[in-house]
């Protein structure tokens, strides 16, 4: 029988590449944005979930198991940005991004790390990006977010190793999703170049990296952060 | 959804009982409402509470169909820590079980 993958935010972008790319491998996929997705394949199974709604959360991620099969592999990709002065940057954009990047990464990991545990391990991914190392203007408090989720993605390493599960991050470059659409050229053409490899990311850039976190010779490595483009 | 007390600490015994059987520990194999759990007398470490804890949830959801996550932050603030002995984790339980059908 295949292993199933559970990926957060596939209704678009990444995500949604991911789950494509893994259902084309022959995984079973479930995945949850917070609205309808329109992916259609056999393997494919959707749930409406919040990240950062811990009852949702907890429900999704049992019934799951429960109607479906344990799950092998999380991708915490969901998350969401705003580009903004540090100095007009409302409140209510720094509880969002917070909420979804990092409460979201949380409890999705602490739900489905506790069903791993019993399963005998599993692969977790989260996503960070290049704008914590690069400390990015305007994105001050995007690149907290992403540097919280580096954060736990070490400490986690750590406490779940024994449990057979490893986590790791990885850290795309900016890569054409509805992300980085409302940002203006000049600044992605900036941060382009402080980019060992000078060019935009790809999904296939990004598939290429999950690949590699989760194929079973990647069994001893846990705790690190994958930046893409050569920044470091 | 609902657990009678005793099947609930059934459960928990349950749970010692295999635990012990895997760190090699005989007195988690017969346990009773004041075997302690955490402390300088209980037989499990920090891990092996995170375990039990965990192994508690995903029975509770796989076998009696109830999702409650024990490690919240009433559990956490309480002078008297509820998993200090097997019989108040049971209560606590019992009484999380019960706010859940309350909401």
């Amino acid at each position: 029988m295949s292993d199933l993958a559970f990926i957060t935010g596939t209704r678009k972008g990444i995500g949604r590449a991911i789950a494509e790319h893994l259902l084309s491998q022959g995984w079973i996929v479930a995945g949850c944005s917070r609205r309808d997705n329109d992916l259609k394949h056999e393997n494919y199974h959707h749930f409406n979930c919040d990240v950062s709604d811990e009852a949702a959360v907890i429900k999704t991620i049992k019934t799951v198991k429960k109607t479906l099969q344990p799950i092998k592999v999380l991708i915490n990709n969901a998350g969401i940005a705003s580009m903004n002065h540090l100095l007009l940057t409302p409140l209510k954009s720094y509880q969002d991004i917070f909420q979804t990047n990092v409460q979201g990464t949380f409890l999705m990991l602490r739900e489905t790390a506790k069903q791993m545990s019993r399963t005998g391990g599993g692969r977790i991914i989260n996503f960070t990006s290049i704008a914590n190392p690069l400390n990015l203007e305007g994105e001050a408090i995007y690149a907290a977010s992403k540097a919280a989720v580096e954060s736990l993605t070490k400490t986690a390493a750590k406490e779940l190793a024994e449990m057979n599960i490893t986590v790791n991050a990885i850290g795309p470059t900016p890569v054409e999703t509805d992300l980085i659409k409302l940002v203006p050229k000049e600044k992605i053409d900036s941060l382009v170049k402080q980019q060992s490899i000078q060019r935009l990311g790809t999904h296939e850039d990004i598939l290429n990296a999950v690949d590699f976190f989760i194929k079973p010779q990647s069994d001893f490595i846990t705790g690190q952060i994958l930046y893409l483009g050569g920044v470091n | 959804m609902s657990i009678e007390r005793h099947t609930l600490l059934n459960l928990l015994q349950t749970i010692l009982r295999e635990l012990g059987e895997d760190l090699g520990k005989d007195s988690l194999l017969q346990t009773d409402e004041k075997t302690p759990l955490f402390g300088s007398r209980s037989e499990l470490d920090s891990m092996n509470l995170v375990n039990f804890i965990t192994e508690i949830e995903e029975r509770l959801s796989d076998d009696y169909n109830i999702d409650i996550t024990l490690a919240n932050s009433s559990a956490m603030s309480r002078t008297r820590s509820p998993f200090l002995r097997v019989g108040s984790c049971v209560d606590y339980i019992i009484e999380l079980i019960d706010k859940q059908n309350n909401e």
